[in-house]
C-alpha cells in the first residue's frame, strides 16, 4: 500500500519538460504535467495548440522530440507494445468505421492486449468484455453490426473497448466531437464516473470549454504548445485566462444549479 | 528567381538530349561521298530524333489534356488502356481485316483506344468519373486487352509477333511519314487546346461549378477526350506503346512551376519531348552496334516507375469522397462454420466437375472408368495447380485487403502479381531456361519488391488508401511495360513470357501439381497465425498501436506472406486473375466477417472459382483452350465493376 501511495503522490503519468516537432515546426514547447489516478484531466485550447499532438505522445503514438514521459516512473519508451497497452488505453479523434464488425468483436479486440497473437481467449478475458458492455449500456447491442448503430452508440462501443482493455489510464482525444449535446453529457458522464469507480487516469481533450469546465477535476489550458494555465475548472473559466488563450473578450455566468462558472462570448 | 533554378535542369537535360543526337549524327556523317550513308543519315538517325520530340511534345499534350478533364492526375494513355485497347485492335485487325490495317493503320488504333475509353467512362460514369474508380476500370481494361493480344499473338505465332515489338515502342525509322503525321497530329492538338484554353480550365473544377458557369460540360469532355485519344492512338500507331511521358510530362510541367493552364498546355509537351529525346539518346548509347536490346517505350518505363514514386507524394489531389463508403454492410451469417463447410463443398464439387466432365467433338461427355483414369493423369494436375493458385490469391487478397482497410486493395489491383512478372523476366533474361525453382523465386523477389516499394512510399507519403491504389497501379504499368519490351525481343524467352502473361495452366504436369500444392499449403497455413492482427489491422495504425499489435512487425509479416503467396500462384496462372480481389468479397458477401472465417472462406471460394474458371476455359471454346488468367479475369471484370457502381448507389 505504502508504495502505490508513494505512485499516487508523484502521479501515475508523468511528462517532463516534453518537447515535439514534426520538421522544423515546433508543435509542443517544454511541457510538464503529472496525471493522477482517479482524476479526470481535460485538456482545452485553440486549434493548433498542441492538444492532439500532446496526448498522443502520452499514447506512444508519436515520439516525443525530447524529453521523458514516465508511466509508474518508468520511461515510456522502456514499455513492449502489448505491456504498456495493458497501461494505457487510447481513442483517436477519429475512430475508423469498423465495418462489418459486430459490436462484441470490436469490444473483444481491447482483450489483445492480454492475450497476444496466439493466445487462448480465457473466461476472464470473456467476462471483462461483459463487464464492459454491461457498464456502457451495449450488451443489448452486443450482436449488432458496428455500422448499424448512432454516432453515439459507436463512440460508446469503443470506451467499451478500452475498457476491455481494463488498463489504468484512458486517453480521449476529442470523443465528442461528432455527437449532440445530450450525447456529449452522457459520453462526459460516462467517463467521469468510471474515472472514479476504477480509480483511473483519464486525460482527454475537449473543444467545448463549458463541457470540460462540467465534468473534468482539472483542467490543463494549451496555448501554442505551451501550458497557459492549469488547474480547478473555476480556476480557468474566468475572463482573464480565456481571453489569453482564445484572444476574444469572454465573460463568465454562474451556473444557476450548480453555480459553476459558464464562459460566454462578450 | 525559382523560375530559373527550376528551368535549368530542363535546359540541361535538352541540352544533353542534343549532344547525344550530335554524336549520334557525327557516327553517321557520310565521309567521301559514302551513299548508304547519306541514306541512313537521312531516313533514320535524322527522322528518329523528330520522332522522339515530336512523339514526346504529342504523348505530354495527351496527358495533359485526360489530366485536366478528367481531373485525375494518373490519366494518361497507358493508364486509362488507350494504348493497350489500339494494341488489341491493331492485332485483330491485321488477323481478321488486313485491309483495314493496309487502308488505315491509325484508324485502326484509334478505334481501339476510343472504344477503350469509353469502356471506361461508361463502368465508372455513375460515380461521377472518380479518379481511383477510372484509373482501376482503366487498369482492368488495359490488362485485358493485353492478354487478349498475348492469346491472339499466342495463337497464330510469329505471324503478330511484329505487332509486339510495336508494343515495346521502338522509335527505330526507315522514312519521315511517321514524324509528318505525328507532327500534323500535334499541330492540330495544339492548335484545338488553345482554343479549348478557357473551357479547359473550367473543366478542371469540380462540376457543379463548370455547369454554373455555362459550360457544356457533357460535350466539350467528350470532345477534348477524343482529341486526347486521336494524338495517343497516333502516336501507338506510329511506335507503340510509350509509358509514362504522358503520365510524368504534366506532373513535371506543374512541379516545375507552370502554374496557369496557358502555361502548362506550353511546358508539358516540351517537358514531354526532352524527356522522350533523352531517353531515346541514352537508349541508342547503351544499345551500340548490336543491336537495340531494349525498345525505348520500356526505358520510359523503366525511368518512369521510380520518377513516379517521387512525384506521388507531391501531387496535390483533388478531394473526392473517399472509397471507404464501398462496401456495403454486410450481413453476418448466424453459423460461419455451415457456410464454410458450403464453401468446401462447392470446392469439391468444381474440382469433381472438371475432373469428370470434359468436352469432345460429340459434345459434353462424362468420363468413367478406364477412360478417367486416362484423362485424370492430364485434367487432375491442371485442377491441383488451378485450386492451389486461387487459394493462395484469396488469402493474399484478404490479407491485403485487411492491412490497407481498403476494399478495393488485391495482390493484381496493387501491381504485385506485374512485379512478380517483371522479376520472373529478370530471372528469364539471365538464363532463359531458368528452373521453376528459380522462376519461382525470381517472380516471389519481384512481387516483394513490388509491395514493399508500394507501401514504403505510402507509409512515407502519408497517403491515403486511394493513393496506395494510385501507386500501386502505377508500378503494374511500369513492370507490365518492362515484360511487355522483354517480349519484344522476340526470343525464346518472348514465348515463355506470353505463355505466362496469358495465364496458362495447359502444360500444367505432376511436378507442377506437388509444387503448387506444397506452395499453397506451406504459405496459406502461417497466414491463419496472423488472424488476431487481420481483425485488429483494418481498424487502422493508431487502433492497433494503442492495442498494443507490434505494428512494424505484424505489416512486414503480412505483407512478406502475401507476396510470396502472389508470386507463387502467379507463377501458375498468371499475374491477372482478379480472384485475389474477388474471393474476399464474396467470403464477405456470404456473411464471414471475422479474420478466421474470412480468410477460410475466402480460400476455399477462391480456389472453387479458379478450378471452375480453369474448367470452363478448357470446355467454352473446345477445341481451342483458352487461358485460365484471361477467362477469370473476364469473370472478375464484372465483378469489380459491380462493385464500383454499387458502392456509388449506397452513398446516395
Amino acid at each position: 500500500m505504502a508504495e502505490s501511495d508513494i505512485v499516487k503522490q508523484a502521479g501515475l503519468l508523468a511528462l517532463e519538460e516534453v518537447t515535439f516537432s514534426a520538421g522544423s515546426v515546433s508543435i509542443l514547447q517544454p511541457v510538464s504535467l503529472d496525471l493522477h489516478r482517479g482524476r479526470m484531466t481535460g485538456v482545452i485550447g485553440p486549434n493548433g495548440s498542441g492538444k492532439s499532438s500532446m496526448v498522443r505522445l502520452v499514447a506512444r503514438q508519436q515520439q516525443p522530440t525530447s524529453g521523458t514521459i514516465r508511466l509508474d516512473g518508468r520511461p515510456l519508451d522502456g514499455f513492449g507494445d502489448r505491456e504498456l497497452a495493458r497501461r494505457i488505453a487510447y481513442m483517436p479523434q477519429f475512430t475508423p468505421p469498423a465495418e462489418g464488425m459486430t459490436v462484441r468483436e470490436l469490444v473483444a479486440l481491447g482483450r489483445f492486449p492480454w492475450h497476444g497473437a496466439l493466445g487462448r481467449f480465457s473466461l476472464e478475458d470473456r467476462e471483462k468484455v461483459d463487464i464492459a458492455l454491461e457498464r456502457t449500456e451495449l450488451t443489448r447491442f452486443a450482436d449488432r453490426l458496428i455500422d448499424s448503430l448512432s454516432g453515439g452508440e459507436r463512440q460508446r462501443a469503443w470506451l467499451a473497448m478500452m475498457l476491455a482493455q481494463d488498463t489504468a489510464c484512458l486517453i480521449l482525444d476529442e470523443p465528442t466531437s461528432a455527437l449532440d449535446i445530450a450525447h456529449q453529457a452522457d459520453m462526459l458522464a460516462l467517463v467521469r464516473d468510471l474515472t472514479r469507480e476504477r480509480d483511473l487516469a483519464a486525460l482527454i481533450v475537449l473543444h467545448d470549454v463549458n463541457m470540460a469546465a462540467r465534468y473534468c477535476d482539472e483542467l490543463v489550458a494549451l496555448k501554442g504548445g505551451r501550458i497557459v494555465a492549469r488547474g480547478a475548472p473555476e480556476s480557468i473559466v474566468e475572463p482573464g485566462t480565456l481571453e489569453a488563450l482564445y484572444g476574444l473578450r469572454m465573460g463568465i455566468l454562474p451556473h444557476p444549479a450548480t453555480g459553476q462558472p459558464l464562459s460566454y462570448v462578450a | 528567381m525559382t523560375s530559373r533554378r527550376v528551368l535549368l535542369p530542363w535546359a540541361a537535360m535538352a541540352v544533353l538530349a542534343a549532344v547525344l543526337f550530335a554524336w549520334k549524327v557525327r557516327d553517321a556523317w557520310p565521309v567521301g561521298g559514302d551513299h548508304l550513308q547519306w541514306v541512313i543519315l537521312q531516313n533514320a538517325v535524322l527522322p528518329r530524333a523528330a520522332v522522339a520530340i515530336l512523339a514526346g511534345a504529342a504523348l505530354g499534350l495527351a496527358g495533359l489534356l485526360l489530366q485536366r478533364v478528367l481531373r485525375n492526375a494518373l490519366a494518361e494513355p497507358s493508364t486509362l488502356g488507350i494504348s493497350a485497347g489500339a494494341q488489341l485492335a491493331m492485332a485483330l485487325a491485321t488477323l481478321f481485316a488486313p485491309a483495314l490495317m493496309i487502308w488505315s493503320v491509325g484508324f485502326v488504333a484509334f478505334t481501339g483506344g476510343i472504344a477503350a475509353v469509353a469502356i471506361i467512362l461508361a463502368l465508372t460514369w455513375r460515380r461521377g468519373l472518380e479518379p481511383v474508380s477510372v484509373v482501376l476500370a482503366g487498369m482492368m481494361v488495359a490488362l485485358t486487352a493485353n492478354a487478349a493480344s498475348a492469346a491472339l499473338i499466342l495463337a497464330n505465332g510469329d505471324y503478330l509477333f511484329s505487332l509486339f515489338i510495336w508494343g515495346g515502342g521502338s522509335l527505330v525509322q526507315q522514312s519521315w511519314d511517321p514524324a509528318v503525321t505525328i507532327g500534323s497530329r500535334l499541330a492540330i492538338g495544339l492548335a484545338a487546346a488553345i482554343l479549348l484554353l478557357r473551357p479547359l480550365a473550367i473543366l478542371g473544377l469540380d462540376d457543379a461549378s463548370a455547369r454554373s458557369l455555362g459550360v457544356a460540360l457533357h460535350a466539350s469532355r467528350f470532345a477534348i477526350v477524343a482529341l486526347a485519344v486521336w494524338i495517343a492512338t497516333t502516336v501507338v500507331a506510329a511506335v507503340g506503346v510509350i509509358g509514362f511521358v504522358g503520365l510524368a510530362a504534366p506532373a513535371l510541367a506543374t512541379l516545375s512551376g507552370a502554374r496557369t493552364l496557358g502555361q502548362r498546355v506550353v511546358a508539358a509537351p516540351l517537358i514531354g519531348a526532352i524527356l522522350l529525346w533523352l531517353t531515346d539518346g541514352l537508349v541508342q548509347l547503351v544499345s551500340g552496334v548490336g543491336g537495340e536490346r531494349l525498345p525505348t517505350g520500356a526505358a520510359t518505363a523503366l525511368l518512369g516507375g521510380p520518377l513516379l514514386l517521387w512525384i506521388l507524394p507531391r501531387l496535390r489531389m483533388m478531394e473526392w469522397p473517399s472509397l471507404s463508403t464501398l462496401m456495403a454492410a454486410s450481413r453476418r451469417a448466424a453459423r460461419p462454420s455451415a457456410i464454410i463447410v458450403i464453401a468446401l463443398v462447392a470446392l469439391f464439387g468444381a474440382a469433381l466437375a472438371a475432373l469428370l466432365i470434359g468436352s469432345g467433338p460429340e459434345g459434353w461427355s462424362v468420363a468413367t472408368g478406364s477412360l478417367l483414369a486416362d484423362l485424370s493423369q492430364w485434367r487432375a494436375p491442371r485442377i491441383v495447380v488451378a485450386a492451389a493458385a486461387g487459394a493462395m490469391l484469396a488469402a493474399a487478397g484478404v490479407m491485403v485487403q485487411r492491412l490497407t482497410g481498403n476494399p478495393l486493395a488485391s495482390p493484381e489491383v496493387l501491381g504485385v502479381g506485374t512485379g512478380a512478372g517483371a522479376g520472373l523476366t529478370a530471372v528469364l533474361l539471365v538464363n532463359a531456361a531458368a528452373s521453376l525453382f528459380w522462376q519461382i523465386a525470381g517472380a516471389a523477389a519481384g512481387a516483394l519488391g513490388a509491395l514493399l516499394l508500394i507501401l514504403g512510399v505510402a507509409a512515407r507519403g502519408k497517403f491515403g488508401p486511394e493513393r496506395l491504389l494510385l501507386g500501386g497501379v502505377a508500378i503494374g504499368a511500369a513492370a507490365s511495360a518492362v515484360i511487355t519490351a522483354v517480349i519484344a525481343m522476340g526470343t525464346m524467352t518472348s514465348y515463355t513470357l506470353l505463355t505466362w502473361l496469358t495465364g496458362s495452366t495447359a502444360q500444367a504436369d505432376a511436378t507442377q501439381a506437388w509444387t503448387a500444392l506444397a506452395l499453397a499449403v506451406m504459405l496459406v497455413a502461417p497466414a491463419f497465425l496472423a488472424v488476431r492482427w487481420l481483425e485488429i489491422l483494418p481498424l487502422g495504425g493508431e487502433t492497433a498501436k494503442s492495442l498494443g499489435v507490434p505494428l512494424k512487425r505484424a505489416r512486414f509479416a503480412v505483407v512478406l506472406l502475401s507476396a510470396l503467396m502472389t508470386a507463387a500462384a502467379a507463377m501458375f496462372v498468371g499475374p491477372l486473375s482478379f480472384i485475389g480481389l474477388i474471393a474476399p468479397h464474396l467470403a464477405r458477401l456470404v456473411g464471414l466477417g471475422r479474420a478466421r472465417d474470412h480468410l477460410l472462406g475466402a480460400v476455399l471460394l477462391g480456389a472453387a472459382l479458379m478450378v471452375l474458371s480453369d474448367w470452363l476455359a478448357r470446355m467454352v471454346a473446345f477445341p481451342y483452350q483458352l487461358p485460365v488468367g484471361l477467362f477469370a479475369s473476364l469473370i472478375g471484370g464484372p465483378y469489380l465493376i459491380y462493385l464500383l457502381s454499387s458502392g456509388a448507389r449506397s452513398r446516395h
